[in-house]
């Protein structure tokens, strides 16, 4: 409806692991909660190292995007966190092929820590998203 | 509005990845975030964070100008950087550059910043 907003929970999404939903629609906006490389069917972190957590994160948001009535071409702009600078080309080789014309705008940076994983490689990458609904 | 523009120009540095410079969409105007990279030579301008800084910004004004806006209709300014010392000129060039009705603002320390940049700045401006 338009207008209207609500909070979005995909089962094709890794389920959230603290108070907030896949996405928050408002009007024909779609707010995507940032996305790391997990499988949506366990949870876990995927296996790959940089390109191929970005590309399960990214997966995560075209089917939580897709759920939203949006998808990854109608992306109007993204962030994206990292963790080692040594990772920045294989980043930019997974998004390149996974975002086509037209391209959202970006804003990417280096933070010290992602999420924590006992047990598990670390969180590399995540990445998040505003998109247009319809 | 339906409007939903891609923009790329020759006023700023050219995108060193996949990325457009700035999109339309309704009513407002997206701009990737911007570091002091030369528009001619697309080298980082020499001056250390001052420098940086100022040519980020230079790079977002003439952005937002070829979309149709302005560093004054700016409602949203995201900044990161990666030196705490910098913080008072950032604060310092900030203010000489953005006037009232000032924007919005997030700016944070940054673990590091793409091929050793020391500041980058983004923004949403309305295009009205």
């Amino acid at each position: 409806m338009p207008g209207a907003h609500r909070g979005v929970v995909s089962r094709r999404g890794p389920q959230p692991t603290g108070s907030y939903p896949h996405a928050h629609i408002q009007g024909n906006m779609v707010w995507v909660t940032a996305q790391a490389g997990r499988d949506p069917g366990n949870g876990e972190l995927v296996v790959g190292g940089m390109a191929g957590q970005m590309d399960r994160a990214i997966s995560n948001l075209e089917a939580i995007l897709e759920e939203c009535g949006s998808s990854l071409d109608r992306v109007i702009r993204t962030q994206i966190m990292y963790t080692d600078r040594a990772d920045v080309e294989a980043m930019d080789e997974v998004y390149a092929r996974r975002f086509q014309a037209p391209r959202p705008v970006r804003t990417s940076w280096g933070v010290k820590f992602l999420a924590a994983e006992p047990g598990t490689e670390l969180v590399r990458v995540q990445i998040d998203c505003l998109a247009a609904v319809g | 509005m339906s409007n939903d523009l891609t923009i790329t120009i020759d006023g700023a540095p050219e995108p060193r990845g996949p990325y457009v410079h700035a999109r339309q969409h309704g009513a407002l105007v997206y701009v990737t975030a911007q570091i002091g990279r030369d528009p001619k030579t697309g080298d980082f301008v020499k001056g250390g964070f001052e420098a940086e800084f100022n040519q980020a910004i230079d790079n977002v004004e003439a952005i937002l100008k070829a979309a149709g806006s302005s560093l004054d209709r700016v409602v949203k300014a995201q900044i990161e950087f990666v030196d705490e010392t910098d913080l008072d000129a950032m604060n310092r060039i900030y203010g000489e550059r953005f006037h009232e009705p000032l924007p919005a603002r997030t700016s944070f320390g940054a673990a590091f910043l793409w091929k050793g940049a020391r500041v980058q700045i983004d923004c949403v401006a309305a295009l009205d």
